[in-house]
This record gives C-alpha cells, structure tokens and sequence, in this order.
C-alpha cells in the first residue's frame, strides 16, 4: 500500500488503541454514588428556608497526595449526598438551610492550593474551607485563611499548621483533625525501648510529611537516650534505594521509616530484602491497605501506630469511638467498596465538625459573622468529641485536640493489620 | 593554564586527575558511613541495573542523531510508553484474553507494548518531524519539535492513566514477589538478570542488524554521510522514520524490562531520558559502544555517589557529569564519529 494508505490505516489503529486503552484503565472502581436519599422531607409545608451554607472542600486528589485525597474526597461525596437527601440541616430557630459542599482539588501543589482557597472564599463565599491531604498544602492554605479570617480545618498531620511560626502560638482561624507526628514519636520510643535497641537509622520521605516525621521521632528518640546511627531520605517516587546499604553498614538495631506508600512499601521491602530481621517501625502514614498490598509478604511484621478504625468491627462495644467508627466504615464501604481509609476519616470528622458548627447559626446572620460562630464553635464545643481520629478536645491554646491515646499500636500479620498492645510486646 | 585547557591533551589530564580526585572522595565519605567493599559492589550491582536502562536509552538517541542530526527528547517517553502499555495489556480484563495463562499473558504484553510503542514513534515522525523537514526547517526547531513530543505524550499519559503508578508482577514469577538471590552478601534480584540479559540480547541483535542487513547498512551509511547515501539511492526520509521506529522500538524494550522493577508512572519518562541524554553524550552521540558504557558507568556513578552522599544528590550527580562532559569534552570518553556535538 501506499504510504498515505499507511498513514491512514496507522491513524485508525492507533486511535482505536486509544479508545481501548481509556476504557479499560487499571481497575480503581470509580465510585458510583449508592443513592440513599432520606424518605421523609420535613413534612410541615410551613418549614422556612434561609439562606445556603456553602463549604469548601479540597483534598490533594491527584498529584503526590493522591493515596490520601481520594477517599478524602469519597468522604466529601458521601456527605454531601446526604446533606442532599435530607435537604440540608435545620438551625435552632428552625429555619432549614441547604448545605452545599464544594468538592475540589489541589493537586498537591501549593499554588493550585492556595487558588482553590482563594475562589471558595472570594467568589463562592463558602463559610469554612476543608483542605489539604498534606502538610505544605495545608500551611500555604492556612496563610491564605488567617488573612481572609475564615474558619480552616486541615486534614494533615504537622503541628506547625495551626500555629503561628512567629508567636508559637495558636492560629485563630486554623484547625486539624489529623493526629500528629509528635504522638507518633511517643509511641516510637516506648516500642524501641521494649524492643531494647541503642542505635536508631531514620528513613523519611522527601516531603513535608517525611521531614516532620523524622524531626519529630529524631527528637523525641534522642531525648530518650537513642542514638541516631543514620539518617537519610528518598523520593515518593523512588523504587532503587542505596540508602538501605547505608542503613546496612551502620549498624543500627532498629530502623524508623516516615513516609506513606508507595514510597512506604517499597522501601519497606528493599529494606526487608538487605535486612530480613531487624525491626521496622513506620509513623501512621501506611495505616492503609494499600501499604500492605503494595509491600506484599515484606509488610509482615512491620508496626505502626493506627486509629482502630481499620478494624472497626472488633472493636469493643464500649469504645467511646465505636458508634463513629461503625457508622464511617459502613458508609465507607458502601459507597466505594473498598475497605475503610484512615485518611478518609479526616474528611469525615473535619465535615462533622464544621456541620455540627452550622446546625447552631441563626439565620440572618452576615457571612462573616457565620465564619466567627463556627470559628468559634469549633473553638469552644469540640469537647470529648468522638472521631475517627480519636476523641477531639479542642481548646483556644490547642486546635489539634489529640494525645497520643488516640492511636492504638498495631502490626502487620498474614497481610492484615492486628492490634499489637503493649502487654505482648 | 589556559595552555593546559587549550589543548586536548592537556583537558584529558585535568580530567583523569578530576576523577582519581573524585574517587578518593567517595572512598572518605564512605568510610565515614563504615562502608566496605561489600557495600561498595553492592552500590555498583545496583548502579549497573539502572545503568542498563540508561544504556538503552542511550542507544536510541545515538541511532536518531546518527542517522537525522536531531536529538529526540521524547525518548524517554517511549520507555514510559513501553512499560504503561506492558501494564495496560496485562491487566486488561478482555474475555479474549482470559484463558490465557499469566507467562503468555505476559509475553503478549511484552510484545505489544514494543510493538506499539514503535508505531506511536513511527507516527510521531511522519506526522510532526516528516512535515517539518519537508518544508526546511532546521534541525533545531525538529529539535523543539521533539520537546513539544514529549510534553503532549506526558500530557496523554496523563489523561488515560492518571498519577498513581502501577504494578507489573516480576517476570520470574508472574508474583508482585521477586525471586531475590544471594551471593555473598550481594543481594541481586531475578529481575536484575532479566534486564541485563535483555540488554545483552539487544546489542547483540543490533550489532547484526547493523552488519549483516540491508536496512543497517543503509542506516550506517546514512549517518556516515546523508548527501552520499542520497547519492547512492539511499531515502533520507525512509531511513528518518526507521530510526525513530528503531529508538521507539530500543527505548520500549528498556520500558517493559524495568516495568516490573519500578512501578510505572506517567511522568517517569522525564528523568529518565535526560540521564539516558547523558549517557549519549558520553558516546559523543555517535558512537554505540559508547552509548552503552556511557549509561553503565553513568548508572555506577549515579547510585555509588548517591550511597555515599545523601540519595537525594543523585540527580544533581548526573548532571554535573553532563556539564562537565559538555564542557571539557564534548566529543564523548570512547568513540566519536566524524562529527562533533556541537555540530548538532
């Protein structure tokens, strides 16, 4: 044939490949929305309207957070349906308001972040935003947020989010629902300290959440007597890891690794296949089945501290979260059939908080005085507050509201997370 | 001074004793991370995997400058392409492909994965470099023309196969799991000697290709002199897109090989075609042995330093070898040709 027949045929086939390709993409089940609207509308005809409350939401749905923004986002949509179904949220004085959740992305980039706020508060004039999977997303949002004096809740785990970089203090308008590195590092030392190791090697993530991890285990590890044999870290999207030979020829008795799969996985299996025996400990960025797939027979053995969530069945009955954790994994599963996120939970409470926080305004309230009630509220009635997270208390002097009794410790057996408790250590 | 950098001679010396320099550097810094010599070859193993790779990258850029002058920036995409394509067809959940078993599932996804790619190279001449060069243009702007190739290939990877990576089992075991092997305290995994072999296979093939068939022939000669070939009844043009249907084919085969080493992502072919890029240079751009060597010591370089440093430094490793290459030696460590880089 010719070769503008070539070239035609040529077009054919690679565009049919295309067709082919986009359709059957690596299975990810693209949630399909399992509709549950309420039966009842509120019966009365007379029920009073006000005005719509608008919430932004925004996690890191592609990009570097992705592992943590998707079901954040699943979680958003869940509710979202359901402030849909019931037709939004009646406020003490009766009056009903829709509540609509603005779902976007930040795409884990920092400018795209800060634009996204930007719009929610300017343009669609949302009443509180809920944003950033990650932590240098968060901190550029909450600049954004203190400035506009709207209430932000980040879903990520750095303590230096809601504070002040200047005054070490509390930022008034910044609130977190994720449990922090600082926590994690406690439970760090008590477990190398049962395991009886002296020497410690640090593997971290070269991101924000990396670095946090590692300056806060390092910290903590070294106030309590360990010394740091080595310390490096790698990129999220490292698959070759020369830091494990270095991990290797120092020597150390225990290793720490701060990051979240892949990145997790794959260095826990390089690690693994250097070293079969020594002990790994991981911060609670790989409380996720995807560590566990991703790492396959390497994840046995590996410890992290978790939320109970991710076995939220055996907890028992009289656990101040089972209600919460029941009530998430069922709607968690149902809408995505996949098993319950950890990190999906930080949208879950986030959104609770600041509903919660709407069910209290009046109606005729301006938008900046809807933003200082549920600045406030968040401020002052988060008390003993049941998350997935962990039982929130939050106060003017801590938007964070966790210690380190939120986590429980856990350990991979047979490609399944079981609780690990100190007694059996 | 400037005697001594004026002349070749004189660059050759500054640069042996620049890297004696540079060795006993990383000897200190690996003794102050109490390495030994297990740790070292343990490093180079390593290095000489990626180092592979990088090697066949290297080739496909040698065998389009060669042949057309143009440096083909899209290169690594085609490796990105080879191993996506290798995942896509694998775990593609098509009623004709289910009585298949795992090892034929994945031959075929080898194959197709190479064999698509190819064509996408074949097309992506005749449609943006054929056009081009029709109507004059220079060889920079087919150049450009490549960059903006790579940019859109990312930008579609992008859309059909979003940002997470994904898996290809190791072809030893058609398991996530691979079959490790222990020699001494070396720790070599099974699929290390599949990309080494894969790579061997490769040259060997190629090397034939080059002597022994009608098509090599012509290709070698069209990169020893286009006008002469042209004289002799050689097409320019044809030989143009079969050296982008060869690299498309050489950066595939690197793709689907590392596939199930580095779980795949959209945007893996950027870094990796630059290094591949330095690893060319090495060669001077003209030469295949050099090509080859340039991306295992490239590969070497690469993760020793990286060891003994802080793994966060091996980027900036391989491209301060590049300018120092381009710098004091642009004509490449072994080979050469008749033509300089700078003629590019």
């Amino acid at each position: 044939m010719n070769s503008r027949t070539f070239v035609f045929v040529s077009l054919v086939l690679i565009l049919g490949l295309a067709l082919v390709l986009s359709g059957c993409q690596v299975p990810t089940p693209p949630p399909e929305p399992a509709a549950e609207p309420e039966a009842e509308q509120a019966a009365e005809p007379e029920v009073q309207m006000g005005a719509a409350y608008k919430i932004g939401f925004a996690p890191g749905v592609t990009g570097g957070g992705a592992f943590l923004g998707e079901p954040e986002r699943n979680v958003a949509e869940i509710i979202a349906a359901q402030l849909e179904g019931s037709g939004g949220i009646v406020g003490p004085d009766g009056v009903k308001h829709e509540v609509e959740v603005l779902i976007g992305d930040t795409e884990t980039n920092p400018d795209v972040a800060v634009s996204v706020a930007r719009r929610y508060i300017d343009e669609d004039e949302v009443v509180a935003v809920v944003a950033g999977s990650v932590t240098p997303i968060s901190l550029a949002i909450a600049e954004v947020a203190e400035e506009a004096e709207v209430p932000y809740i980040s879903m990520a785990s750095s303590l230096a989010i809601v504070t002040d970089p200047d005054t070490g203090e509390m930022r008034p308008w910044v609130f977190k629902v994720a449990q922090s590195n600082g926590d994690v590092a406690v439970w760090q030392v008590e477990r190398a300290t049962a395991l009886g190791s002296t020497s410690v090697c640090y593997l971290y993530e070269n991101t924000g959440y990396g670095k946090d991890c590692f300056n806060n285990s390092s910290a903590a590890l070294e106030a309590a007597g360990f010394e740091t044999a080595y310390e490096d870290s790698f990129e999220r999207t490292d698959t070759e890891f020369p830091q494990v030979t270095g991990v290797q020829a120092a020597g150390c008795d225990v290793v720490v690794v701060g990051a979240i799969p892949p990145g997790a996985s794959l260095a826990t299996i390089a690690l693994r296949d250097a070293m079969p025996d020594i002990p790994i400990i991981h911060g609670h960025g790989v409380c996720t089945e995807d560590f566990i797939t991703t790492a396959g027979n390497a994840a046995d053995g590996m410890e992290m501290p978790c939320s109970p969530v991710i076995i939220a069945q055996d907890v028992p009955d009289d656990h101040p979260q089972k209600d919460v954790f029941m009530a998430f994994s069922q709607a968690y599963t149902e809408y995505t059939g996949q098993p319950v996120s950890t990190f999906g939970g930080h949208g879950w409470d986030s959104l609770g908080w600041v509903i919660g926080a709407l069910e209290t305004l009046p109606d005729g309230l301006t938008l900046a005085e809807q933003r200082a009630a549920v600045r406030d509220y968040i401020e002052t009635n988060i008390k003993d507050w049941p998350g997935t997270a962990g039982v929130f208390n939050i106060t003017p002097d801590d938007h964070y509201g966790l210690t380190e009794e939120s986590f429980t410790w856990f350990k991979v057996e047979e490609g399944s997370f079981v609780p690990f408790p100190g007694e059996e250590w | 001074m400037r005697q001594i950098l004026g002349s070749t001679r004189g660059r050759t010396a500054v640069l042996i004793v620049a890297i004696v320099a540079l060795i006993v550097l990383v000897l200190l810094l690996g003794y102050r991370k109490n390495f030994g010599p297990e740790h070292y070859a343990q490093l180079a193993i390593d290095g000489i995997r990626g180092g592979s790779i990088y090697a066949l990258i290297a080739l496909g850029f040698v065998v389009i400058h060669s042949v057309t002058g143009i440096i083909n920036f899209a290169q690594g995409e085609f490796v990105m392409l080879g191993a996506m394509l290798c995942v896509t067809v694998y775990h593609a959940e098509l009623a004709a492909l289910s009585p298949l078993s795992p090892p034929l599932k994945m031959l075929l996804a080898v194959l197709l994965a190479v064999a698509g790619t190819t064509l996408i190279g074949a097309l992506l001449e005749r449609f943006a470099i054929y056009p081009a060069r029709n109507r004059r243009a220079p060889v920079v702007a087919l150049i450009i023309i490549t960059i903006g190739a790579t940019i859109a290939i990312r930008a579609i990877a992008l859309i059909i196969w979003g940002t997470r990576p994904y898996f290809v089992p190791a072809f030893t075991t058609l398991e996530m799991e691979d079959l490790t092997l222990r020699l001494g305290t070396l720790i070599i995994k099974a699929q290390s000697f599949w990309i080494w072999g894969v790579v061997a296979v490769v040259l060997v093939a190629l090397a034939l290709f080059f002597e022994r068939t009608i098509m090599g022939k012509a290709l070698r000669a069209c990169a020893i002199n286009r006008r002469a070939a042209q004289l002799m009844g050689i097409n320019p043009s044809r030989m143009s897109l079969l050296a982008f249907a060869l690299a498309a084919a050489l950066g595939a085969v690197g793709g689907m090989v590392l596939a199930p080493a580095t779980r795949p992502t959209y945007d893996m072919g950027l870094m990796l075609g630059l290094k591949g890029f330095v690893a060319a240079i090495m060669g001077g751009l003209l030469s295949y042995p050099g090509a080859v060597v340039g991306g295992l010591v490239l590969g070497v370089v690469e993760n020793v330093g990286a060891g003994v440093t802080s793994a966060g430094y091996k980027d900036i490793i391989v491209f301060v070898i590049l300018v120092l290459i381009l710098l004091f030696r642009p004509r490449g460590f072994i080979g050469g040709g008749e033509q300089a880089v700078e003629e590019a």
